[in-house]
């Protein structure tokens, strides 16, 4: 991140596809002309020696053909290039160039022409050394303190260092604890190496330690460099920095005070010549090359850092002073002096790109891509949005979506319920004890007029029914193709269900010419199953606690025709009762009056009639309007079973309040098993263990504690949902009376089952009791109220568990009444008498305190939250 | 491209020092595939064990997360920890109070919160979501959207994702078998065991064996070598032993001052909750290390955590001069500026950032607000338009859709606001303060029963905030519930004390009850 780039004086990209890396880059008057111009020498992997003298005429041009003084490929990899005194004789400067398994030395020079693109350059090569080893990198110096000329030491990729003295092979040593090569530098002021091991330490080595561990092996001198460690290398000194090295510098800027730089993976260390630290800086991003160049401010010393993020850092001991921005990634830095421009930045990536630049507040402004800006029409912009609005508001108004006409639909989903039990019931893991559990097969096809994507087929019957595979999904449809799938349904539950019917739902994509992955739609039907999957045919008892009696307006017709599956033909039309046994165990007995239209459902549980009424009404009307009768109607003049009724709902309710308790219980076994626990955790981690004092046993008994309370709140959520249907059965039964009671019109049975049976689960945060509650007074404020005074009753606002039952019970009693005395449903807003309800403040039900006046909103008081996440930077990487 | 007969080893040497990390791992199997037995790695060098330590060291660095950035607390460290000092600590020396503010920090009214009573920061790090519920009821209760999500432990959070690691690049098992390794071998080879150990605690995130390993080699070393308490103080860390990581690094740093070590060693004090200490542990890591932009960064997030925004802020400045460059030292100057009224100053700080190339939605976000707030009104829109086209996430959506709201609610354009505030509850449907400033709409229009059941929504959402509390207070009041307009004012009164109106309201509604 920087505000400037690196200004460009002059750059190429050097071969193709050669590689590069840290000792391929060395900056030096290597044709020793005098001048003081540095030229940039580059080796690269593929064996390529380059020399370039960059004078740009502008800063900025490209490269020209005569910057390059001379090119050669040599036979083998460069690893590295040097420039010092090598040659013995003379001072002058020659070029070492480290092979793998090579080390040559050439002179340099060049030749004059009339014309500056008539300068010709030659290598010469001086000597060369053959390698036993592998070489790694080399460091050159005054080693042992010798004027006038420079030595070199290799070090091998197996940790040996070899040192020669110009043409001759002087010794060779291995680095004690060597496993991986590090950085190698040569610090004339101590006379010693420094390196960093493996073992993540700054290691010194004094040159004299080095030559006089040599005894052992002085007779071996034929074999030159075969030689291997005699006496045991002493290190002079070591510093642990706990990281690798990238690279190591050793500089003296200042006259007397001399520094060892050590560029790790994650700081940047200068060390004083006795291996302590001087300073450290860590770094915030990944270092790749660095060099300490210059001391501006006495006592300072300042160092360019180059790191992977392309940027190139310069500090002031660890102040940054200046970051600026590089086209790539160095790999390698050097600062030069050119002819008429002093410490020019080169810098050299992995794939070639040699640069030379300046520092300079060339602004790396940063160009955000544009977004796609539209010369704004104010007139349009504001007709569409009034459009936009239009529609908003139509959408807020009307609820719900509205259902697509059956004619577009592009995919139909049909079921079918065979008529039959299956032969062989493929009932799994039912929990009913009787010998067989009976299965209905039912099968589903889906029809497809066009392509369709990724359709599949959810199949749901309400437990305690069960099917035996809920979910298909198929390969995408051709158009006019269609798929069918077979199931069975079983009952699983021990108790019986509210409904005998399933849904079947298909969701599918249809792909359009926009949206290539697909509009999502769905494609659901309904099937009702029959009445054979939960009962069976049984003796008829006389006997039974609850009775309900359904009136009809034509003459009886015999079971045998309306319940041919429950009456055996041999009996004949005589029977007038018929005997209903459930699977789960209970009985009803249905009977039918000879003399009036009656019929009279009987059974010991009030729920267990459900079903039955409901089959019996059912299978009248499909009776009467095959026979075309049109004005077959069932009515139920008695009252309403209430109390019963009102049995259930606290038998549910006393269960919701145990698992109230249930959960009460386990929260505060949970506490103290997380306070033992904090306790025993204190003790395991004291280094002088106290005892336990029965803690573990403690702990291990709260724990059963726990599970057997989890076990019985199990035990007890099976027995509520046991409750629940019983309660929906009822719920139905009583719905279906009322309707039958008061010949109540279909959306007026709509309104009635909305309010007893919410589409919300019974759960124990928001159950049965209080959504039903909520709904009849509800109903019994608006529709049903008697005054306006009702009216004006708030509702609480908050759906909570009540403390007991009793409100329900009167207000389901109000219900009844207020419907018996001619009360009708409805919810349309036109009665003029519900507008009072919504508006508060005119008619505020605290009688005591006349607040009324006090409707005006004092300004500034509704505080508006301020911007919540507003200021946010992505955390760093 | 290097078929010049490069050494093998050579190359995957190389390409480890210019970070190809992949090229450098896979060139080392190739080596470790050449017939070797196991045994070799008992010799003396050998290439075989170079590369295997090469490798290993490749690996490492692929997963590399910098263990002093890594921070989550999760649900079982706070509810089972025993290090608490003191349960009610005075204030200014925990960073569990909230509201103990001592250098002035704004109020809440000013500047949002965080769950946890902190002042919102300007720069989101791990650390900054952090707040310590009181019971473990109210843990998981706790609202758990995309931007508050707590692990139920730290080991089940990012820990893991890192540790996954191994599966993903090797899929033929993992390079190194840790239940087949003698560690004590290993320990006594201090250049093997360093690579080994990292490798164990970055990659395979394996602590229990990284520990043991670090046990073993901290022995073989006598003791000497602080690299190795530091790495059992890491260890520790991890497995929760903070007052033994905190003897570890202590003793580390007496025998060599290293930055990172005063790092974690304050990175403990502030597990610990002892603020004070990190800071002079900070302070005394100066002394050694003057200017080290790490240290007082530190210090300045101490600060802020603390609500003393003034010495942050003081610190962040410092942090500047040191490196000019530092992104959250500028977004965190930048914040508080805008916070404390100078819009036209945060925007500079923002303008900075962009220049730098900083370039998200966030950024864009920050700019749009600082433009509206200094009255430069032509770029509000056109940034916050960028900051919706750089959004990535929904959440980050929401927070425009907000503060368009915002801005449309102050030049009073308030169908504008409305369908703003929805956009935002589309995005993210956990957004307390739209659900609030919904209200606020819905109560102008004189919409009782809906505005009702938005600040129910918002103060359930977020019981942090006093808005919503306030506003029902307010509202209740209006309808005359006076009972339920106390309750409320009491809620907002507990979520920031300070609020005069709250107050002035609190007063109002005892002197109807006396009146009754």
């Amino acid at each position: 991140m920087s505000l400037f780039k690196a200004r460009d004086w002059w750059s190429t990209v050097l071969g193709e596809k050669e590689e590069f890396d840290q000792g391929c880059l060395c900056v030096a008057d290597v044709d020793n002309s005098g001048s003081g111009q540095d030229k940039v020498i580059v080796g690269s992997y593929m064996g390529y020696l380059r020399i370039f003298n960059p004078h740009p005429v502008k800063p900025g041009d490209e490269a020209q053909a005569e910057d390059l003084l001379l090119e050669v490929q040599l036979r083998e990899p460069i690893l590295q290039v040097e420039v010092g005194r090598f040659v013995s004789g003379t001072e002058g400067l020659h070029l070492a160039v480290l092979h793998c398994r090579k080390l040559c030395v050439y002179a340099v020079s060049g030749t004059l022409g009339n014309v500056e693109h008539g300068n010709q350059y030659q290598i010469k090569l001086m000597y060369e050394h053959n390698l036993q080893r592998t070489a790694c990198n080399m460091t050159y110096g005054p080693f042992g303190g010798v004027k006038g000329r420079d030595l070199i030491c290799i070090q091998s990729m197996d940790g040996m260092l070899m040192l020669f003295e110009q043409e001759s092979f002087a010794f060779g040593r291995f680095l004690p604890g060597f496993l991986l090569p590090g950085p190698l530098a040569y610090s004339s002021r101590t006379d010693s190496f420094i390196t960093v091991s493996s073992c993540q330490q700054v290691e010194s080595y004094k040159y004299q330690v080095l030559a006089f561990a040599t005894d052992a092996d002085e007779r071996q001198e034929t074999e030159q460099q075969k030689l291997s460690s005699g006496k045991k290398l002493v290190v002079d000194w070591v510093l642990n920095i706990g990281e690798q090295a990238l690279d190591i510098c050793v500089v003296s800027f200042n006259h007397g005070v001399s520094s060892v730089f050590v560029l790790g993976e994650r700081n940047f260390f200068c060390l004083k010549d006795n291996g302590q630290i001087r300073f450290m800086k860590k770094l915030d991003y990944s270092p790749s090359c660095f060099i300490p160049y210059c001391s501006v401010q006495e006592g300072t010393i300042n160092t360019l850092i180059g790191n992977h993020s392309k940027m190139l850092n310069v500090y002031q001991d660890v102040t940054l002073k200046w970051a600026t921005q590089l086209p790539h990634i160095p790999v390698s830095v050097k600062v030069a002096n050119f002819q008429d421009l002093k410490g020019v930045i080169v810098t050299l990536s992995d794939d070639g790109h040699l640069q030379c630049s300046y520092l300079g507040t060339d602004p790396s402004l940063f160009q955000a891509p544009k977004v796609d800006s539209r010369e704004i029409n104010y007139e349009e912009m504001n007709a569409e949005m009034k459009e936009l609005q239009k529609i908003i508001r139509e959408a807020t108004k009307t609820q719900g979506i509205l259902p697509e006409s059956e004619k577009q639909r592009d995919l139909t989903v049909t079921a079918e319920v065979s008529p039959d039990l299956d032969e062989e019931s493929q009932a799994t893991d039912s929990e009913i004890k009787a010998e067989t559990v009976p299965s209905v097969t039912v099968k589903v096809t889906i029809q497809s007029r066009v392509a369709v994507q990724k359709p599949s087929l959810t199949v749901c019957v309400q437990a305690p029914l069960a099917v035996t595979c809920d979910q298909f999904s198929f390969e995408d449809l051709e158009p006019d193709s269609s798929e069918t799938v077979v199931l069975s349904v079983f009952l699983k539950g021990n108790c019986s269900p509210s409904e005998l019917e399933g849904n079947c739902m298909v969701s599918y994509n249809i792909p359009t010419e926009l949206n290539p992955e697909g509009i999502p739609r769905v494609a659901q039907c309904t099937f009702s199953l029959p009445l054979r999957l939960v009962c069976l045919p049984a003796q008829p008892s006389k006997a039974a606690a609850h009775k309900v009696t359904i009136d009809t307006n034509k003459p009886p017709v015999t079971f045998l025709t309306v319940f041919p599956d429950f009456v055996d033909a041999s009996e004949g039309d005589q029977a007038n009762a018929l005997g209903f046994q459930f699977l789960t165990g209970s009985k009803t007995t249905l009977l039918a009056s000879k003399t009036s239209q009656r019929y009279r459902i009987q059974s010991d549980q009030l729920e267990d009639l459900w079903l039955i009424a409901k089959e019996l009404t059912h299978r009248l009307q499909e009776h009467f309007r095959k026979q075309n009768c049109k004005d077959f109607a069932c009515t139920f003049s008695g009252s309403i079973p209430l109390q019963e009724y009102f049995e259930l709902i606290d038998r549910h309710f006393e269960l919701r309040l145990n698992a109230e308790r249930f959960q009460e219980l386990l929260s505060e076994r949970a506490v103290q098993f997380r306070a033992i626990e904090r306790r025993l955790l204190t003790r395991f981690k004291d280094k002088t263990p106290a005892p336990l004092q029965h803690l573990d046993t403690l702990l291990e008994g709260t724990f059963r504690e726990v599970i057997a309370l989890a076990d019985a709140a199990e035990e007890n959520q099976a027995n509520l949902f046991q409750a629940f249907a019983k309660l929906k059965s009822a719920t139905h039964l009583v719905i279906m009376l009322i309707s039958l009671w008061q010949k109540l019109s279909t959306d007026q049975v709509a309104i009635l089952e909305a309010t007893f049976l919410p589409l919300a689960e019974d759960t124990q945060e928001l159950g049965w009791e209080e959504a039903v509650d909520a709904a009849v007074s509800y109903l019994l404020r608006t529709c049903l109220s008697k005054s306006s005074k009702e009216q004006a009753l708030t509702l609480s606002s908050q759906l909570c568990m009540p403390k007991d039952t009793s409100r329900l019970k009167k207000n389901i009693t109000l219900f009844c009444d207020r419907l018996a005395k001619g009360g009708r449903l409805s919810l349309g807003t036109d009665s003029a008498t519900q507008q009072a309800a919504v508006v508060p403040g005119g008619c505020a039900p605290i009688p005591e305190c006349d607040l009324e006046e006090r409707a005006v909103i004092p300004g500034s008081t509704a505080a508006f939250a301020r911007h919540g996440h507003i200021t946010k930077q992505k955390s760093k990487p | 491209a290097s078929g010049m007969g490069l050494e093998p080893l050579f190359q995957a040497w190389s390409y480890f020092r210019r970070r190809k990390f992949r090229e450098c791992a896979d060139l080392c199997s190739q080596l470790l595939e050449r017939p070797h037995g196991e045994q070799e790695l008992d010799s003396e060098y050998t290439v075989f064990q170079a590369a295997w330590s090469l490798k290993t060291r490749a690996l490492t660095e692929m997963v590399y997360v910098d263990e002093i950035d890594m921070d989550q607390e999760g649900i079982a460290e706070i509810i089972l920890d025993e290090n608490a000092i003191a349960q009610v600590a005075r204030p200014g020396t925990s960073l569990k109070l909230p509201g103990t503010s001592q250098g002035g920090g704004p109020s809440p009214a000013v500047r949002p919160v965080t769950q946890s009573g902190r002042p919102i920061t300007g720069f989101v790090r791990p650390s900054t979501q952090s707040g310590r519920p009181s019971t473990m009821e109210q843990a998981i209760r706790t609202p758990r959207t995309a931007l508050t999500a707590r692990p139920i432990t730290s080991a089940s959070g990012g820990y893991v994702r890192l540790g996954t690691a191994s599966m993903l690049t090797n899929p033929d098992g993992p390079f190194i078998n840790l239940s087949r390794l003698n560690l004590a071998k290993y320990a006594q080879k201090p250049k093997l065991a360093k690579a080994l150990f990292e490798y164990i605690f970055h990659h395979e995130n394996d602590v229990k064996n990284a520990l043991d390993l670090a046990a073993l080699a901290t022995e073989h070393a006598q003791f000497k070598d602080w690299w190795w308490k530091v790495q059992i103080g890491k260890c520790y860390y991890r497995l929760g032993l903070y007052r033994e990581a905190e003897k570890q690094f202590k003793s580390a740093l007496k025998q060599q001052d290293m930055v990172d070590t005063f790092l974690y060693l304050a990175k403990v004090y502030l597990r610990l909750d002892q603020p004070v200490t990190a800071l002079n542990l900070f302070k005394q890591g100066l002394d050694r290390f003057p200017g080290e932009v790490t240290l007082i960064c530190g210090i300045a997030r101490i600060y802020e955590e603390m609500n003393n925004i003034s010495s942050a802020a003081e610190y962040y400045k410092d942090v500047l001069k040191q490196d000019n460059t530092h992104v959250e030292a500028i977004a965190c100057i930048g914040s508080n500026h805008f916070y404390s009224d100078q819009p036209e100053i945060a925007l500079r700080f923002y303008r900075r950032l962009l220049q730098m190339g900083v370039y998200n939605c966030q950024l864009f976000n920050n700019l749009g607000l600082c433009c509206f707030y200094a009255q430069q009104y032509d770029m509000t829109l056109s940034s916050f338009e960028r900051a919706l086209f750089l959004a990535e996430n929904e959440e980050e959506t929401a927070d425009v859709w907000y503060n368009l709201g915002h801005v449309a609610v102050g030049i009073g354009d308030l169908n504008l606001a409305y369908q703003c505030f929805k956009l935002t509850l589309v995005n993210n449907n956990d957004y307390a303060e739209a659900y609030n400033n919904l209200a606020v709409l819905e109560m102008r229009k004189g919409h009782v029963e809906q505005a009702r059941a938005l600040l129910q929504t918002a103060s359930s959402l977020a019981p942090h905030m006093y808005e919503p509390h306030f506003n029902f207070a307010i509202l209740s009041e209006k309808i005359g519930d006076l009972q339920r307009s106390y309750t409320a004012a009491q809620k907002s009164e507990a979520a920031f004390p300070g609020h005069v109106d709250t107050q002035q309201l609190i007063k109002q509604l005892k002197e109807h009850f006396s009146m009754l």
